[in-house]
This record gives structure tokens, C-alpha cells and sequence, in this order.
């Protein structure tokens, strides 16, 4: 914190140098009279005379400004700055709208632009870096965003109808919970099941090093394969036993649908979940061990007590680098029909509507970072000796 | 009492222990003393089965140690490893608790045993008892370490090198708590060493071990005055023989009363080392020391006649 002082935080500087240029120099919004039609791109000084774009340059400009003797005053006003922005761009957004779209255009679709992007992401970018230097706690991390996400909701509830990212979901909400609901199923199941399968197998490799040997050969070569080639393999295998054992058929089983997304999925979450459960158990302390022998633990007290909660963060990690893994894998699953998010990827680059493909991707991202953060503060809290 | 009849282990085609015998009696303080790879650690952990011996027979109290179920008898040993082993999961309080709660003591009785032993090494219950390892000292860990090998009261105590990962400080003061314990507890003990001076300063019998057999074994002192061979005169220091005797034995053991002599000007407390009494002849180049007691009044004194072993002054 001390060294901070001295030295400008060149990561700040830079990342909001970045924002003030791309807020000011991209298209900020476009509009478009219905779904057809190409939109008409507006620069964020274009609109409402470009007052109200300057008024939130400001801000930018202080935090740059701050960010030259990054004292721990000066860095807790830019956190305050970056939130308050952050709030303030869906407020932007609205009044952008409702001055952009004119009513009697009941199609009309506004679409966010190049420098709102941006600039989303790198203030997003300069709250991580906040948060890093100012040791704040995960969940006061989380707190930070509540002013985004509330305003955001708040947004989209009262002023955005035009905007065409809610307008593709308000065609089709029904479409949009089952798909998600669908995703969630299978990474879930997936991941698991992996899980389980994983558990027993690095259970068995600690006993015999055949199976070691053998079992990391075959999953590194499953990790190999193409998502989607392992998709096509599995194709035929499950389109011949769903044809030929009525009960698998029953159950949904054939050549595509779920049952070679899961089955893909679990392949490929195997890897990283067997590797992950075996180090950890492998890599304890041999002096752990041996005084937990030596003060007379049996050999199932060994592993309960003292093995098994030494190995859970390790773990932990390997169901979240699976899980993150999983959630984008099962994107693709789309293609053979297993349903998910990624259904409107594909339907949306097939009719070239981005708003569409980010309905299915923003959620996608969304479910990845909520996985990567709940399973990495979970491991961090079972870091052996608790929380410092 | 811990006995060794002709015990031998191999390792494949490596014999790491060849036939030892050895006989520990109740209450006395065994170092295992050698260069690494002499077989000591072996030999220690024979002694709790943590390595099953190949030939012939270990006894405890006169009972082979095969006669127990593994379990119930380290349950019975102390044992502390010198890079302590503590969980470090578990804070202090538990990981000193282990034993007993695995002999299903009831909690209350495991509490209390647990404050006791940290009184006994010096241990604040309330700075160090919801502490977790890695938040300690080394020095502070290893008397945790101590602390949970005690902690079911077991007769007998197995260390393996319990102080050698310390500083030389912290080391000298947990030797000297050591004395101080054992002189309380009677406890018997197998301690494992490759640090002479600590073993010499422990150790109410030495075994010196090479290769896998017993060089010589006997009093510290037998050892230094008879070394059975040139490894053994080595290991206990060679030329420097003569200062590491002279650590073992008390001013008080060679002070003769006052005399009608003016008092030396120079001061020793009786119960220091005659080592440390030569250091003090020879930093200010005197040949007499004055001996005091603890309340620093002169009862005695000290020639360097009488020093070297010359019955009068």
C-alpha cells in the first residue's frame, strides 16, 4: 500500500485513458426502425447535444487524474466514481432511448454501440482493480455491483423497452427459462456425475498404478478431440443402442439430443476433475500423514480427518475449472439438438441477428463468472487454517 | 521399558537395520545417535510399527510389540517428528486433543488435559489455543508438538529429531525445557539425533549407530572417555572431547568450600558447566572463579587446578 503512493497505478490510468477515448470517439447506440432493417449509429456527443456524454467524461478524467499519486483516499474516491458510472450508464442508456426513438416507431429497436461496450468492460475492469488494491472482502467485491445491477434492472423494467436485446427476449421468455433451465440441467448432471465417476477413479488409481497409467493415457486423448467431432463419434454409437434397447429409447436416448451432449461433457469434465481430486490427495504433507499414523489414526480416520479436508480446496478447484468448462462446452451442445443457451447462438447467426446470439451468450458469460466466483471463494474458505 | 533383541530391517536388498539389541529402561532418556542413513529413524519407528521389523523381536514391558493391534499402541506412544506433522486444518487447541479424543475421553476431561499441557510448555491458552499451525513459530509448533505427544499421558515418548528444523536458539531453549520436562515426568524416551551436543546434553545413555549397527553404547560420559573406535571419536567432536566433557559435568561437583583466600573477582553460578567455567577463566585470564549460588552469595570456589581434575587446589 505504501509503494502505491509514490508511483502512479499505470492500470488505472491506462484503463480509464481507454474509456474517456472510446466513450467519445465510438458509437455509443444505434437505432434501427424494426429487426430487418440495418441501424443508424450515434455517437454518445451526438446525443441530447452531448452534454450529458461530457458530464460522464468527468468522472473518467477525475479517476485518471486520481490514479496519478494512488493514495488509499484517492483510490476509495475512484472506487466511488467507477460505481457511481457504472449506476449511470443504463441511466444514459434510457434517456438516449426515449430522445432516439421516436413514437411513432412501435418496432423500433435501439442496440448498444461499440463505446458503451467498452466502456462496461473497462469499468468493470477498474472495480476488479480497486477491489485488489484496496484488499476489499469478496463479498463487499460483490456489494460493489449492486449499484450496476439495480440500476440496470431498474433501466430495462421502466425505459429500455426498445432495446433489442430485451425486445429478442420478450419474443420468446418461455423459450428463454427453459433454456436456461436446460443448460443448468446438464452442466449439473454433467458435472456431477464427472464428479462421482472421478472419485472412484482416483480412488482406484491411488491403489493400483496400472489404472493411473492407463486412465490419465485415455482421458488426456478424450480431452483431444474436438468438442464437436467427439459429438459426431457419439452419434452413431447412441443413434444404434436407442434403436435397439426400447427403454434407453424411452428415456430419450439417441443419436442426438442429450445424451451425447452428457456423455461428451462428462468426457471432457473427467480429465481435469480426475487430475484435480488426485494431486490434491496425493500432495498432503507426507509428515501430515505419517504424525497422523504415528498418533494412532486408522488408516480410515487417516483419510476422513486429515486427507480428505487437507484435499477439498484442491478439489473445489477442479469442480470449478469443470464447471466454467462445462458451461461453455454445453453451448455447443446446441448444434445436436441437446437445447441450452446456445440454441439462440446458432439461431442467431443463422438469421445474422447479434441481439439474438448475445441473448444467448451474455447468459452464458454470466453463468460462467457466478460458477467461477461461488466455487473459488468456497475453496478459499476451506483453506486449511480457515480465513486469515 | 523398551527392549531390542537382534532386530534387523531390509529395504529390498539394503539391510537398514542389522541385528541390534537394545535395552531401554523405564523413566531413562535413549539418543539415537549417527550420521544419516545409519538406521536411527528406522529403529525409532520400529519401535510404533509405523515399519514392521523383519527379524527378531521388539518388546514392550516385556510384551512383543506384534502382540498389540498397531492402532492401540501408538495410541499408547508419544511421537513427535521434527517438522512437527501438526494438522493444519485443526487449531492448537485440537490438534493437542487428538489423542485423547481418539481414546474417546470425555470432552470436558479432553479440555482440561489440553490447558494443563499448555501450561506445562509454556503455552497461553488464551494467544494460542484457537491459533492454526501456520499462524506459529517454530518454536511455538514444536512445543505443540511435544504438547499433543503427551497428551494421553503415554509412558513412553518416540522423537525423531523433534528440535533439528529450529535456530540454534530456539533449539538450545526447547533442549533446555526438555531437561526440565523429563526431570518432572520420568517419561521413557527414544530420541532420535544427529546433533551430538544435544544428544550429550539429553541423553542419559548414548547409542551411537553406524550402518545400520550399534557402534558403543553407555553413559554420555562412559562414551567420551572410551570411544570404541575413531567413528565414534569423531562424532563426539575429536580434539574438542575435552570441552564437550567438561559441558557435562557441574561447577558444584568440583568446588571446593570458601577459603581464608580474598574473594576471586570473577563470578560463577554452581550449577553451571565447567566449560562455561573455563570460558570465564580464559576471557578475563584469571585461574580462579568465585562460586555463587542462586541468590548470587558466594558459597565456594573454583581453581583452574581443580577444574582440570586435581584432587586439591
Amino acid at each position: 500500500m505504501g509503494e502505491g503512493r509514490q508511483s502512479p497505478n499505470w492500470v488505472l490510468l491506462s484503463l480509464m485513458l481507454a474509456a474517456v477515448a472510446a466513450w467519445l470517439s465510438l458509437d455509443a447506440v444505434s437505432v434501427a426502425p424494426n429487426r430487418i432493417v440495418p441501424g443508424t449509429s450515434h455517437m454518445a456527443l451526438g446525443v441530447m447535444a452531448g452534454w450529458p456524454a461530457v458530464l460522464l467524461a468527468l468522472p473518467m478524467l477525475a479517476v485518471v487524474v486520481l490514479a496519478w499519486k494512488p493514495g488509499r483516499k484517492e483510490l476509495r474516491l475512484s472506487l466511488v466514481a467507477v460505481v457511481t458510472l457504472l449506476a449511470l450508464l443504463p441511466l444514459w442508456l434510457s434517456a438516449a432511448t426515449t430522445v432516439l426513438v421516436e413514437p411513432d416507431m412501435p418496432q423500433a429497436r435501439v442496440a448498444i454501440g461499440r463505446s458503451l461496450w467498452l466502456v462496461l468492460f473497462l469499468l468493470l475492469l477498474a472495480t476488479i482493480e480497486l477491489r485488489t488494491r484496496l484488499g476489499l472482502s469478496r463479498p463487499l467485491g460483490w456489494l460493489l455491483l449492486v449499484p450496476m445491477v439495480s440500476s440496470w434492472w431498474l433501466s430495462l423494467a421502466l425505459w429500455l423497452e426498445p432495446l433489442a436485446l430485451l425486445r429478442e427476449y420478450q419474443a420468446r421468455s418461455d423459450q428463454f427459462v427453459s433454456a436456461l433451465l436446460a443448460h443448468l440441467i446438464l452442466v449439473g448432471a454433467a458435472v456431477g456425475a464427472s464428479l462421482v465417476l472421478a472419485s472412484l477413479l482416483a480412488l482406484a488409481m491411488r491403489r493400483h498404478a496400472g489404472i493411473r497409467r492407463t486412465g490419465f493415457a485415455v482421458l488426456n486423448f478424450l480431452q483431444t478431440i474436438p468438442s464437436l467431432a467427439l459429438f459426431g463419434l457419439l452419434l452413431a454409437p447412441l443413434a444404434w443402442l436407442g434403436s435397439r434397447l426400447d427403454w434407453l429409447a424411452a428415456f430419450g436416448v439417441s443419436g442426438i439430443g442429450w445424451a451425447p451432449a452428457f456423455l461428451a461433457l462428462l468426457g471432457y469434465s473427467l480429465l481435469p476433475m480426475v487430475r484435480n481430486i488426485h494431486v490434491a490427495l496425493e500432495e498432503v504433507e507426507p509428515a501430515v500423514i505419517e504424525s497422523a499414523r504415528g498418533m494412532g489414526m486408522s488408516r480410515r480416520q487417516v483419510f476422513l480427518q486429515v486427507r480428505l479436508p487437507l484435499a477439498l480446496p484442491v478439489v473445489l478447484e477442479g469442480i470449478r475449472i469443470t464447471t466454467v468448462q462445462a458451461i461453455g462446452l454445453t453451448a455447443v451442445a446446441a448444434l445436436i439438438g441437446a437445447g441450452g443457451l446456445g440454441t439462440f447462438i446458432f439461431q442467431g447467426l443463422g438469421q445474422a441477428a447479434m441481439d439474438m446470439v448475445l441473448l444467448g451468450a451474455l447468459p452464458i458469460i454470466v453463468l460462467a463468472l457466478v460458477a467461477d466466483a461461488l466455487f473459488g471463494s468456497l475453496s478459499e474458505r476451506l483453506r486449511p487454517g480457515g480465513a486469515a | 521399558m523398551i527392549e531390542l533383541f537382534d532386530v534387523t530391517k531390509r529395504f529390498g536388498s539394503e539391510t537398514a537395520v542389522d541385528g541390534i539389541s537394545l535395552r531401554v529402561e523405564k523413566g531413562e532418556l535413549c539418543a539415537l545417535v549417527g550420521t544419516s542413513g545409519c538406521g536411527k529413524s528406522t529403529t525409532l519407528r520400529m519401535i510404533n510399527r509405523l515399519i514392521e521389523h523383519d527379524g527378531g523381536e521388539i518388546h514392550l514391558d516385556g510384551q512383543p510389540v506384534r502382540n498389540f493391534d498397531e492402532v492401540e499402541l501408538r495410541r499408547r506412544i508419544g511421537y513427535v517428528i521434527q517438522s512437527t506433522g501438526l494438522f493444519p486444518h485443526w487449531t492448537v487447541a485440537r490438534n493437542i486433543g487428538l489423542v485423547p479424543r481418539l481414546l474417546r475421553w470425555p470432552k470436558a476431561r479432553v479440555r482440561e488435559r489440553v490447558e494443563e499441557l499448555m501450561h506445562l510448555l509454556g503455552l497461553s491458552v488464551a494467544e494460542f489455543a484457537g491459533k492454526y499451525p501456520r499462524q506459529l513459530s517454530g518454536g511455538q509448533a514444536q512445543r505443540v508438538g511435544v504438547a499433543r505427544a503427551l497428551a494421553a499421558d503415554p509412558d513412553i515418548l518416540l522423537m525423531d529429531e523433534p528440535f533439528g528444523a529450529l535456530d540454534p536458539i530456539t533449539r538450545e531453549t526447547l533442549q533446555q525445557e526438555m531437561r526440565e520436562l523429563q526431570a518432572r515426568l520420568h517419561k521413557t524416551v527414544v530420541f532420535v539425533t544427529h546433533d551430538m551436543d544435544e544428544a550429550l546434553a539429553l541423553a542419559d545413555r548414548l547409542v551411537v549407530m553406524h550402518q545400520g549397527r550399534i557402534v558403543q553404547q553407555g553413559k554420555p560420559i562412559e562414551l567420551l572417555h572410551e570411544p570404541a573406535n575413531p567413528f565414534v571419536e569423531s562424532l563426539l567432536g575429536g580434539l574438542d572431547r575435552g570441552l564437550k566433557e567438561a559441558a557435562l559435568i557441574q561447577v558444584s561437583e568440583r568446588m571446593l568450600p570458601l577459603g581464608p583466600r580474598l574473594l576471586a573477582s570473577e563470578r560463577i553460578p554452581y550449577g553451571a558447566p565447567l566449560s562455561q567455567a573455563l570460558s570465564v577463566m580464559l576471557w578475563h585470564r584469571v585461574d580462579r572463579l568465585t562460586v555463587v549460588d542462586e541468590e548470587d552469595i558466594p558459597i565456594g570456589e573454583l581453581s583452574l587446578r581443580r577444574l582440570l581434575g586435581a584432587k586439591t587446589s
